[in-house]
């Protein structure tokens, strides 16, 4: 058995235009697979879009949200989506949408919209980070 | 004190790739690591003067490297090689940063406790 780590993880690709989610998603599986700790996944930049509530993937394609909130329930993890690069892009939890007043909330659970500060927690409090780019 | 170095190797204009990188920086430094930029590959090309991203209707990135000092980030770094690919001489940069050969990169790189890119 080798050394057990933790780690951090971030997503920068859009779920739809780019591969960061499938790969994304390989990487957590093998990280968590191998023993290894995993508590945050950061969502940036377009890969906010995966947290969108009114996405409607056809049934033959991959479902990046449905996929990362079925890893969700299988381990302990949270998905952190940035709240600045998030409401830029559409997505808005109820608290969000009133602040703005605009007329819906677009966010999906399990993700959460968090702050920037605390994916730069998130790096400081793990032994390693990693990013899949955008 | 960790460290921390965002990596820029895209072009400060295709969309929103290179603010948001500088945004992680400057939040970064206020949760107190130790924060530098590197510039590599088109990342170079934000470092080129008299920018001006309001005419595509984009925060003008050569502004915002102005601005980070004032949060404690003051060590910019740029690839020697990616200069001499887009046939770049120190002097036509705006911004006052340490050119780097690739062996000093790898160093600069080998301190970090996290590298955060694009």
């Amino acid at each position: 058995m080798t050394e057990s780590l933790t780690y951090t993880v971030a997503i920068h690709g859009s779920p739809y235009s780019t591969n960061a989610h499938q790969r994304g998603l390989q990487v957590c599986q093998t990280i968590v697979d191998a023993g290894h700790g995993l508590s945050r996944i950061f969502f940036y930049h377009d890969a906010v879009l995966v947290a969108t509530a009114t996405t409607v993937p056809p049934q033959d394609e991959f479902d990046a949200a449905a996929a990362w909130a079925q890893f969700a329930t299988q381990h302990p993890v949270e998905l952190a989506v940035c709240i600045a690069a998030g409401i830029r892009r559409g997505v808005l939890s109820e608290a969000e949408a009133k602040r703005y007043e605009v007329s819906a909330a677009t966010l999906q659970e399990p993700f959460e919209l968090v702050g920037l500060g605390q994916l730069i927690d998130a790096i400081a409090s793990a032994e390693r980070y990693l990013e899949i780019p955008a | 004190m960790k460290q921390i170095i965002v990596h820029i190797n895209q072009p400060p204009y295709a969309g929103s790739l290179v603010a948001e990188a500088l945004d992680t920086a400057m939040v970064a430094a206020v949760f107190e690591f130790k924060v530098s930029v590197l510039f590599r590959g088109q990342g170079v090309l934000c470092l080129l003067p008299q920018q001006d991203g309001q005419v595509i209707g984009r925060k003008t990135i050569d502004k915002m490297l102005g601005a980070l000092p004032t949060y404690d980030v003051d060590q910019l770094f740029v690839c020697a090689a990616s200069m001499a690919k887009h046939e770049l001489a120190a002097s036509q940069l705006a911004t006052d940063v340490t050119i780097l050969q690739p062996d000093q990169i790898a160093a600069l790189l080998q301190q970090q406790d996290a590298v955060v890119g694009i």
